[in-house]
């Protein structure tokens, strides 16, 4: 198998990895996950 | 008895399969009933792991694990070039579109894609671009669910023997009556163990051929130089295994695109964004999907190559011209009924996880996006007459599914280009530019879906050298344009600066 042939199969894990790399560095914010928080702790205190 | 002698395994494997789906939607049948926000996006509270196999399952169809597949066949073992740009399309949908879809819905209390268009861009044109886009959704993924259901009747007939008809019919019904039970809440989950199933049958297929020749050492050898012909006489030689000797990189790419750009448009897809639980969730999602999907494309792209080295010159020059059969080949020259029975569960996993997903899509564009609009309903009523349409929607697919058109590959295939051209400018400045405004969504959508018609039947097959692009790429470059155009000349349309602080402020935060 050639260099560009081969590359398909190790560039799909590459690409995997490079994403894990670039999540893993990022922070995900969800909107309302504070509100449901609160509004558990509410709950809870109720 | 000699029939039942001989499917023995495989009809248990498919039992068992069945079984395990029917369950989960009787499971969460009470709570998907409790109300709208529970049928249409489970209350956004799946875990990611699920969300990510539900998204990997929903994504690649029977179509990938047979027909992309099998056209390595002729493609050679550059055909996973498509898989990279698959690959690369799902990442760039879980970072850019995933945790801002997220958010940006559950603060709208969005729950279809045609309503996140309405809510967010509160335009004089919303209703008109939510009626629109819900009609989008209800015709284009029509031949999408009769192609499906074709190609796992026909795998039904060639495998268990089934009628083409009844396969059909045991398909829809089954996978109808688990999605109407629980929902989105079985859709999801369902398609997390279809998304196992699939995983590991990507896996188990791409060995069949080592394991058939005695090892990777021999079966690397075999097909490296080979006397087997091409599509057109020619002989193969070291073309299997030789950058894009037997498939041009243009068509790889254009095949890549359609087909990849789903992810970052189509709504079954998008719809999984919906209904992860926390920011946690999403992150492991986000990971995991690509690695996943990745994976099995690895897997699956190269295995009609492969194959060669299971045939001999006259199975070959068959299958060069029938590369949809490679794979029912493989399987009957190997010769092991578990291993059928596995793959044949995971093929209609592959199908059924598509088609459940879809289902549910139309199922609420069509009640929630158009029928609420004229006709304002309670709940409950919202829930079943969902539930009901779904059902009239899937006897109206089988009838397609009998008689199915000339050309319902190809008419799947475009109407992925429609979704890419009409939905994802909207998608993508409603979650990044705030001032996108809905006029913009409405003309690029129209400008978007014409010039993907005009392409695919004015000028690709008729303008010399054009025809390995495919329609998809002119169709979205336009839209982008005209939606980025539009918005800026229509300023005036833009939502209140409340409202788009609202929309925006935890990903500007």
């Amino acid at each position: 198998m050639d260099f560009l042939t081969g590359m398909a199969y190790w560039g799909i894990i590459l690409l995997a990895i490079i994403n894990a790399f670039i999540v893993f560095r990022m922070k995900v914010k969800i909107a309302g996950e504070e509100d449901e928080d609160e509004k558990k702790n509410v709950c809870s205190v109720g | 008895m000699e029939y039942l002698a001989k499917n023995w395994v495989i009809l248990i494997i498919m039992i068992v399969y069945v079984a395990f789906c029917l369950g989960i939607g009787q499971w969460f049948k009470k709570k998907a009933a409790e109300n709208v926000d529970a049928f249409y996006v489970a209350k956004r509270e799946i875990p990611g792991w699920a969300i990510a196999l539900a998204f990997f399952s929903t994504f690649i169809s029977t179509n990938t694990y047979i027909g992309q597949a099998g056209f390595s066949f002729q493609a050679g073992l550059s055909w996973a070039w498509v898989g990279v740009y698959w690959t690369g399309f799902c990442m760039i949908s879980w970072l850019l579109l995933g945790p801002r879809m997220r958010s940006q819905t559950a603060k709208l209390k969005s729950v279809t894609i045609p309503d996140y268009f309405d809510y967010r861009y509160k335009s004089s044109f919303s209703k008109v671009i939510r009626i629109f886009s819900a009609v989008i959704i209800i015709f284009a993924t029509l031949w999408y669910m009769a192609a499906i259901a074709k190609g796992c009747a026909h795998l039904l007939t060639s495998t268990l023997g089934i009628p083409y008809a009844w396969g059909a019919f045991l398909i829809i019904f089954i996978t109808t009556l688990y999605s109407v039970m629980g929902g989105m809440y079985s859709v999801l989950w369902t398609d997390a163990l279809q998304g196992i199933i699939m995983f590991f049958v990507a896996i188990l297929m791409v060995m069949v051929p080592a394991m058939y020749v005695g090892g990777w050492g021999p079966l690397m050898d075999g097909i490296a130089h080979t006397t087997h012909l091409t599509a057109k006489g020619q002989p193969m030689g070291d073309g299997l295994m030789t950058f894009c000797t037997l498939v041009s990189f243009a068509y790889i790419t254009s095949i890549g695109f359609a087909v990849g750009m789903k992810q970052i448009a189509e709504p079954r897809c998008l719809i999984r964004f919906y209904s992860v639980d926390n920011a946690k969730s999403m992150k492991f999602a986000m990971i995991a999907t690509p690695i996943l999907l990745g994976i099995s494309l690895a897997c699956v792209f190269g295995l009609g190559a492969l194959v060669h080295g299971m045939t001999t010159d006259t199975e070959a020059a068959y299958l060069v011209k029938h590369t949809d059969q490679v794979v029912g080949f493989m399987l009957a020259k190997f010769g092991s009924p578990w291993v059928t029975g596995i793959v044949m569960a995971g093929l209609f996993a592959a199908g059924m996880s598509s088609f459940a997903a879809v289902s549910i899509i139309v199922g609420t564009a069509f009640v929630g996006d158009i029928w609420t609009l004229f006709k304002p309903m309670s709940q409950a009523k919202q829930v079943s007459s969902t539930k009901w349409l779904m059902w009239v929607y899937s006897a109206i697919i089988f009838i397609i599914t009998l008689y199915p058109p000339a050309g319902i590959v190809e008419l799947t295939a475009f109407s992925g280009a429609v979704f890419a051209a009409g939905f994802f400018p909207a998608v993508f400045g409603g979650l990044y530019l705030r001032w996108g405004t809905g006029k913009g969504v409405f003309w690029s959508m129209i400008i978007g879906i014409g010039t993907t018609l005009l392409w695919r039947f004015g000028l690709r097959f008729y303008l010399p050298g054009m025809k390995d692009i495919h329609e998809v790429i002119p169709g979205f470059i336009v839209s982008l344009i005209a939606y980025l155009i539009i918005s800026k000349l229509t300023s005036g349309d833009m939502p209140d600066k409340e409202h788009l602080d609202h929309v925006f402020h935890t990903q500007e935060s």
